[in-house]
């Protein structure tokens, strides 16, 4: 990647200095076994910035965000998250994916526990905070992604839809300070993606960190602070939705917008 | 009914031939089974031996104990099937609730009648209604909301351990008024099995986490014990259980043969019961760990609450399974270990002056076959009904 390529990928947006970031990664590299998944990726996220990330499928979108909470481990280069560098010490692990929320493509939500126990289990568990207080938070956080009378059901008996704003609400309940999604709508039917993707636009309203992997261009171009195109393992083109989408200068990026929309 | 006959049992030459050629031999079955049991079959060899089979030669004045570990045992067993429904007592009809009853534990109850039959006095009599009252108030308190939430503050561990010690502390306790040599019959196989049960079911999640623990050494104790114990028969185990201690422990104070058969039990059924749970733990997607993981979980934790309780789930069936075998070859302490268990018994009694070369080993192992039948029988049906329960939401 050139100078001006990695001045971009880590210029935050709104012209903020790289100091204001709360993710910072620093030329990581990820192999599985001989294959490279990120080739010296240069990355960062400031305070309340949404960065959106898009890209083809193999293009190491998801492997990037699984690094910032340790989902994957890289092999070389640095990441930061909120001050903290990820190394091999479990409390380093342990400190960051506290601060760091996640959502699946598959939402992961735990089948054998009551949506509220579900939403409440990060508080409890990890938080240690008491039973109560930790299930007040759930039905706030249940409240707050429209859905407070499903609290006592189990996960099967929802939606597509409804699950994935439980698995969000289950993130929020540590209070994090970035949000990850891994795709959070590709795994649901065509129906259901609004109302999950309204909710994410809601936190972002909010100020919420976010970093979002996802194919939905509408969305990415509504919601995002920066756009970020990803090809290969490395970052193409960096830049507003507006440049991304209206005026992309990579040929690779014209390519992939080509071919989607 | 024309029509069902005409769909179900004769839908064509063929089917016909194997409905009529089924229903003779069932027939036939069924005849010779009533034939031997209420014309030909001569039941004073097990009227004569009753006690033997069931307690063996327990002293008389302390039979009470066998009753009163019989009374608590169905207490808390009424207890913990009632706390299961979180939905508290629902008002039923007593008419429902004899048909539930009788569905499900019917054949239990038939058995206790034909015993207490058989036993023709008024204490046996007394003793089965007193088991059967504990059951159903410990069913009946265990239902009730307020029992709930007045049992709540106690921890679960506190729970699990009182589960534990009870079987354990009931044997002590049993034993500190029976000597061994009295102390036999089919309560001895109720309680080794119990007992190994309890015990092997922590032993076999240590060894299947063991086995896929990501420290080296742990892994490889762990498959090797597996590997090895399940390469071994179990009649084999017990007999070495019974000679190589003596190599390693002076014979005055070696421990006797309950505690050596209950130890290769509980080592045996560790061994199957970890690679049981080690399938239920990889039917679990990796998902369920990541999201764990991503809340910032430890691994301890991630596996208790996350993926153990599931996989313990998706496995009943197969447990349960090795809980039955286990139940059923408690006889090979028997022959193995010359325990007095209900199997020996059953084979000493046709020996005795009285029934000596008449042929009453049939009556005799008829009726130990039907003690070890009904009890599997009713493990079988409830795991399926716990199995239903515990399933509920998924998928």
């Amino acid at each position: 990647m050139n100078d001006k390529a990695f001045a971009d990928a880590t210029l935050l947006s709104g012209g903020r200095q790289a100091s204001d970031a709360i993710v910072t990664m620093k030329s990581v590299v990820k192999r599985f076994k001989d294959f490279e998944a990120l080739k010296g990726i240069d990355f960062a996220v400031g305070r309340q910035e949404v960065v959106v990330i898009i890209g083809p499928s193999g293009s190491g979108k998801s492997t990037l965000i699984r690094c910032i909470n340790r989902l994957e481990q890289h092999d070389e280069g640095s990441i930061v998250v909120d001050g903290t560098e990820l190394t091999n010490d479990i409390r380093n692990i342990q400190e960051i994916r506290k601060e760091t929320g996640m959502v699946f493509q598959s939402f992961n939500l735990f089948p054998h526990l009551t949506v509220l126990t579900n939403v409440a289990i990060g508080p409890r568990q990890v938080r240690n905070l008491p039973k109560v207080e930790a299930e007040r938070i759930a039905r706030e956080l249940l409240e707050r992604v429209k859905i407070p009378e499903q609290a006592d059901k189990f996960p099967a008996q929802l939606s597509g839809g409804q699950q994935q704003r439980v698995a969000i609400a289950r993130a929020l309940a540590m209070k994090p300070k970035v949000m990850l999604f891994d795709e959070p709508t590709s795994a649901l039917d065509p129906e259901m993606i609004n109302e999950v993707l309204d909710a994410i636009k809601e936190l972002a309203n909010e100020g919420m960190t976010m970093v979002v992997v996802t194919h939905e261009m509408g969305f990415a171009r509504e919601v995002a602070d920066r756009v970020i195109f990803m090809a290969d393992g490395e970052i193409v083109e960096v830049g507003t939705p507006e440049q991304i989408f209206d005026s992309p200068k990579e040929e690779r990026t014209k390519k992939f917008l080509s071919q989607i929309l | 009914m024309k029509k069902w006959l005409r769909e179900n049992l004769f839908r064509s030459y063929l089917d016909g031939v194997v409905t009529l050629v089924s229903a003779a031999l069932a027939i036939w079955i069924l005849t010779q089974l009533w034939n031997f049991v209420f014309v030909t079959g001569r039941w004073e060899i097990i009227q004569v031996n009753l006690k033997l089979l069931l307690v063996g030669r327990f002293p008389e004045e302390s039979m009470w104990l066998v009753g009163l570990s019989m009374i608590s045992l169905a207490f808390f067993i009424g207890l913990a099937a009632g706390s299961l429904r979180s939905t508290g007592l629902k008002s039923r009809k007593v008419t429902e609730i004899a048909i539930d009853v009788t569905r499900r534990f019917g054949l239990l109850l038939l058995l206790a009648a034909a015993i207490i039959y058989l036993a023709g006095t008024l204490d046996a009599l007394l003793a089965g209604l007193q088991v059967f009252a504990a059951l159903a108030v410990g069913r009946l308190l265990g239902g009730l909301k307020t029992t709930i939430t007045w049992l709540k503050p106690i921890p679960k561990a506190l729970w699990l351990a009182l589960w534990a010690l009870l079987p354990i502390a009931s044997i002590g306790f049993t034993l500190s008024v029976a000597s061994l040599e009295e102390w036999g019959g089919f309560l001895i196989n109720f309680y080794i099995a119990i007992v190994s049960i309890v015990l092997c079911f922590p032993l076999g999640i240590l060894l299947a986490l063991g086995r896929r623990s990501s420290f080296p050494v742990v892994r490889l104790l762990s498959t090797t014990y597996i590997e090895l114990i399940r390469g071994a028969p179990l009649f084999v185990l017990l007999l070495l259980a019974g000679v190589a201690l003596e190599f390693f422990i002076p014979p005055e104070i070696a421990p006797d043969v309950i505690f050596r058969s209950v130890t290769v039990f509980t080592l045996f059924t560790g061994a199957y019961l970890a690679e049981i749970i080690r399938g239920g733990l990889q039917s679990i997607p990796k998902g369920q760990t990541e999201a764990g993981k991503a809340l910032g979980l430890s691994t301890v934790k991630i596996i208790y609450l996350i993926t153990l309780p599931q996989a313990l789930r998706n496995v009943i069936p197969a447990q349960i399974g090795q809980f039955i075998s286990l139940f059923k070859d408690t006889t090979l302490a028997g022959a193995a270990l010359s325990v007095f268990e209900v199997l020996n018994i059953g084979k000493a009694i046709t020996k005795q002056d009285d029934f000596l070369g008449q042929g009453m080993i049939y009556e005799s192992l008829a009726f130990v076959a039907l003690l070890f039948w009904v009890g599997s029988f009713v493990m079988s049906r409830e795991s399926q009904r716990l199995e239903k329960k515990l399933g509920v939401g998924v998928r």
